[in-house]
């Protein structure tokens, strides 16, 4: 899976979590998005290790900038045996 | 499964009914991922000022404080409350501050005024300091000294505040570590905070409620419970399953202290507490008793609902069968465990089972709103959904043997601070009916009330009746003339008011004793005594204790140097039966609209109506 296809599915939990439609680019970054709040974070990370079936490891989710990092680090996890 | 779809259209379509298929899919969820999406559809019809419909009681005004992250705890908590219609007004103190926020007056959890905080003290502050080898009186020593500062931030809270406060205890770890040695000493964590909790638990005084995390750790699976990763990046107070059961469980302490209790539980009987169809199968052929694994999960649940009668709660039987015949399962079956005399009502007939609830609340004075309705049958539960949709219901499916924990699950029947009179209660409605009998064979009610032999006890509010006058006060429903509920903390202060005049009433008679059956709060307002709360117990309807009670009320008002009397009655669904209630008493009206009807009445004009009630009244305690 590349990066603009973990996107378009990102694109729909984040359809389900926030009021206001948002729309994913690489660039996006949480300070973009004012309902984009650690509340929204924590269950955003929750649906998204849910719907991909893959776990963080502590702190890697912070460390990323923006959606196109954010996605790349799912990449990872995902192919990860 | 929830139902996201269905959940958008009701709110695309502006439907009222999202609400209740709101509430529907929050009981459901089993993740806290599902909640999170039911908070955003929930907080997006509060965009579209979508409103719902129905009872929505009062804004309780919450505090959480602690040594955790209440983000996003506090958001679980406020989508729990408002979906089960008790929404709350929430603040959330700093991270691991609880210690001053309580302590000093002048922050901004006093400024509040909470009327409930939620204090969740953190784990790391429950740990033995010293060696897992110390002396044992060491280590007691230091887990009573954690317990002593527990209790007291709880009553500094309750003192200054008059709030109700809900406390946290402490989870258990769950890997295995020391492995056996850890029960060999009390300064294992595991150890250690058993102790703790126990003592808690056993040394709460009334207004504290603890949220048993220990339990609802347990009960999710430890490991499952805790959730390290979100410790370290967000503080949380463990996995994101948990919260959503602390959520509910805070929401259900919190309703608790609020809402009534339920009395009855009204039963199905074939296939409910026996196998088989006793009418087609006979005595002999239905399934209960040691004979059988399906016999015996069936006599495991009758012998489930007789410890519940033993509680305090009334059993009842609602069934589509034949009388006899179904009288007979009761009379005649040896491994029966349930015997006739343990019902207040037995209906077995061809009714809608709808109907039947009906008759049984008429006939025990109850409303239909104390019943929880149990069958295996979907159909029949169905009917009473539809058409007595006050009952709540249990749908008990095909296999008895998950029926005992169907019912240990539905929160129906917890007690709260248990009080000698729940468990007299069975016999108290038995011996109304026979009361009833009694009032057949007498001719006039004068030479009835006689033959009663009744004995009142008036008494101001004591501090040892507080949880029984909170129970009377928050479960009445029928005779409540205002529906004003209050808390212990509140009946607390009452008492220690001047300006309140309050009172509690007890009846007796040569059947048996009613307990406390009715409670006044009266408030002088320069020279007016006016009724802030008159609640009264129906089951002891037409017996006089109304005159004595105003008889007590008048006295009092006299006392304190009040020319009048004033009530008020304010329409619920429920306490029609009291709209004219003043009025017969003899008070006038002297205002009335859609909200309320205000009475009055001058005192001296007022003479006490003489009864057959011989009236006792016990001193007031030195406090």
């Amino acid at each position: 899976v590349n990066q603009s296809e973990i996107i378009a599915k990102l694109q729909g939990i984040f359809d389900d979590l926030f009021l206001e439609p948002v729309v994913l680019t690489p660039a996006l970054s949480a300070k973009d998005v004012p309902e984009w709040d650690s509340l929204t974070h924590i269950s955003l990370l929750l649906a998204v290790e849910k719907s991909f079936g893959i776990r963080f490891r502590v702190g890697e989710v912070e460390a990323t900038h923006n959606v196109g990092e954010f996605a790349d680090l799912i990449g990872k996890r995902l192919r990860e045996p | 499964m929830i139902d996201y779809d269905e959940l958008k259209t009701l709110l695309a379509g502006g439907s009222p009914d999202f609400w209740e298929a709101l509430a529907k899919s929050t009981r459901q969820a089993t993740g806290f991922d599902q909640l999170f999406r039911l908070s955003v559809l929930r907080k997006k019809a509060h965009a579209r000022h979508l409103v719902q419909e129905g009872t929505v009681h009062e804004r309780v005004r919450l505090a959480i404080v602690g040594g955790y992250s209440f983000f996003p705890l506090r958001d679980v908590i406020e989508h729990v409350c408002e979906t089960e219609r008790y929404p709350c007004e929430l603040w959330v103190g700093d991270y691991d501050n609880y210690n001053s926020e309580i302590m000093d007056e002048t922050s901004g959890l006093h400024e509040f005024k909470p009327q409930a905080v939620l204090l969740m003290p953190p784990e790391s502050r429950c740990r033995y300091s010293g060696k897992l080898t110390d002396a044992r009186e060491l280590q007691i020593a230091e887990a009573g000294t954690i317990v002593a500062s527990l209790l007291a931030l709880a009553q500094k809270l309750n003192e200054t505040l008059h709030a109700e406060v809900i406390m946290t205890n402490f989870m258990l770890p769950a890997r295995h570590d020391l492995g056996g040695f850890r029960a060999r000493t009390l300064g294992s964590d595991w150890s250690f905070r058993k102790w703790v909790n126990l003592h808690l638990g056993l040394e709460a005084p009334p207004y504290l409620h603890v949220c048993d995390l220990e339990f609802l750790a347990s009960r999710q699976g430890g490991r499952y419970a805790r959730d390290e990763r979100a410790w370290f990046e967000s503080k949380q107070p463990g996995s994101s399953d948990l919260l959503l059961e602390i959520a509910r469980e805070v929401t259900h302490l919190l309703i608790g202290l609020r809402r009534p209790p339920k009395k009855v539980l009204a039963l199905d009987l074939d296939n409910t507490l026996w196998g088989g169809v006793v009418a087609d199968d006979g005595l002999e052929g239905i399934e209960i008793g040691d004979t059988s694994p399906r016999g015996e999960a069936f006599k495991a649940f009758q012998r489930y609902i007789v410890s519940l009668k033993d509680r305090g709660v009334l059993l009842a039987v609602s069934s589509k069968n034949d009388h006899d015949k179904a009288e007979a399962a009761f009379l005649k079956h040896p491994e029966m465990v349930l015997r006739m005399d343990d019902f207040v009502a037995f209906r077995a007939n061809w009714e809608p089972k709808s109907e039947n609830l009906r008759q049984m609340a008429a006939d025990l004075n109850l409303g239909l709103d104390s019943f929880v309705f149990v069958d295996d049958n979907p159909a029949e539960i169905e009917i009473v959904r539809q058409f007595a949709p006050e009952v709540a219901t249990i749908e008990l499916g095909p296999d008895p043997s998950t029926y005992v924990a169907q019912l240990q699950d539905c929160r129906f029947f917890e007690p709260r601070n248990i009080t000698a009179e729940d468990a007299e209660r069975t016999r108290q409605y038995q011996s109304e009916a026979k009361r009833k009998e009694a009032l057949g064979a007498v001719t006039d009610m004068e030479s009835y009330w006689t033959s009663l032999e009744m004995a009142g006890e008036i008494s101001p509010f004591t501090a040892v009746d507080i949880p029984r006058l909170a129970q009377l006060i928050n479960k009445s429903n029928q005779f409540n003339l205002t529906t004003r509920r209050r808390t212990e903390a509140e009946l607390n202060l009452l008492m220690a008011d001047p300006a309140y005049a309050c009172f509690s009433f007890r009846l007796s008679d040569r059947f048996g004793d009613h307990g406390l059956v009715s409670i006044v709060i009266g408030k002088k307002e320069a020279e007016v005594m006016s009724i802030d709360t008159w609640v009264m117990s129906c089951r002891v309807l037409k017996r006089q204790v109304e005159d004595e009670v105003l008889n007590e009320v008048v006295r009092l008002a006299r006392l304190q140097g009040c020319t009048k009397l004033a009530g008020t009655y304010l329409p619920t669904a429920k306490n029609g039966m009291v709209r004219d209630f003043y009025g017969r008493m003899g008070l006038s009206l002297s205002h009335e609209d859609e909200t309320r009807r205000d009475f009055v009445m001058a005192l001296d004009a007022f003479q006490p109506q003489p009864t057959k009630i011989a009236i006792r009244h016990r001193a007031p305690q030195p406090a």
